[in-house]
């Protein structure tokens, strides 16, 4: 009995493992965060704003160095997570950092804009456990 | 003669050859490549011993020990202790931190008191760029 529920959980945990995360393992108390902008911040319009990209328990890594717990950052603009199996996209929403990168200068049109950071690994494919921070708005006036 | 002559050449190479066969390995930085500390601010005042210092690295990434690849380095953070020099590997005690993992924020505990902290990038085998790349030294009180 035991053992049939240790082995389906295993079953779980794999099935759960390839179709929604990626298979590069991260640290369970990994945590990215924005350092700057804050939640809820008006910056002025016209003029570019650096973006801090912060991490804890883990390390950062450019694209293709496969090192234990890192990864490179992605900053998404505007939009939400993508899924978790596959890599980021790379497009002016999805901004990769693979050259190791942990912050950026953005400048964005008027208007209210979400930012939000998500880890991949060495191949731009979110860790398992994803790492991505909380999805901060801010207004450009 | 001869021998002194010799000898001589030798003194001038040892004196000579030193800095330059180091520079000649350090890893050159990118132009305008800057470490700062992002927090603790300059003349922080803190309580609880425990803190995060965040490590900001600007025109340049951040990459672990061991991997050769152009324009990254891994941060070192040194506590009550001046710039080691900069044709060696930083030493690794508890006034210099490695982070050779590639981490951008450092849990540290500090006793009450003054302490300076200062960032200083090391390359893929530990020694700083060419030219170094090193944030300002700050000092911080720690309640």
């Amino acid at each position: 009995m035991n053992k049939h529920c240790a082995a389906a959980a295993i079953a779980a945990s794999l099935m759960f493992g390839t179709a929604f995360a990626g298979p590069t393992p991260a640290p369970a108390d990994a945590y990215a965060y924005i350092g700057y902008p804050n939640n809820g911040q008006v910056l002025p319009a016209g003029k570019p704003f650096r973006v801090w990209f912060g991490l804890r328990n883990m390390g950062v890594a450019p694209h293709g160095v496969n090192y234990p717990n890192t990864g490179h950052h992605h900053l998404l603009i505007d939009t939400d997570l993508p899924p978790f199996d596959q890599g980021i996209p790379s497009d002016r929403q999805h901004l990769h950092f693979g050259a190791g990168e942990t912050e950026t200068t953005l400048e964005l049109p008027p208007g209210t804009h979400t930012l939000q950071l998500l880890m991949g690994d060495y191949n731009h494919v979110p860790h398992n456990p994803p790492v991505y921070s909380k999805k901060i708005t801010i207004y450009v006036k | 003669m001869l021998r002194r002559t010799i000898l001589g050449a030798l003194a001038w190479f040892a004196v000579l050859v030193p800095s330059r066969s180091f520079s000649a390995h350090r890893t050159p930085s990118p132009p305008n490549a800057e470490a700062y500390i992002i927090w603790p601010p300059d003349g922080a005042v803190l309580t609880g011993g425990k803190l995060w210092v965040r490590m900001g690295l600007r025109n340049m990434g951040v990459c672990p020990k061991g991997i050769d690849m152009p324009n990254v380095g891994h941060h070192h953070l040194l506590i009550d202790t001046d710039l080691p020099p900069f044709d060696q590997e930083i030493p690794s005690d508890r006034q210099h931190l490695h982070y050779g993992a590639g981490e951008t924020d450092a849990r540290i505990e500090l006793p009450p008191g003054k302490h300076t902290l200062q960032l200083l990038l090391g390359d893929f085998n530990h020694v700083p760029h060419d030219p170094p790349i090193y944030s300002k030294k700050i000092t911080i009180t720690m309640r």
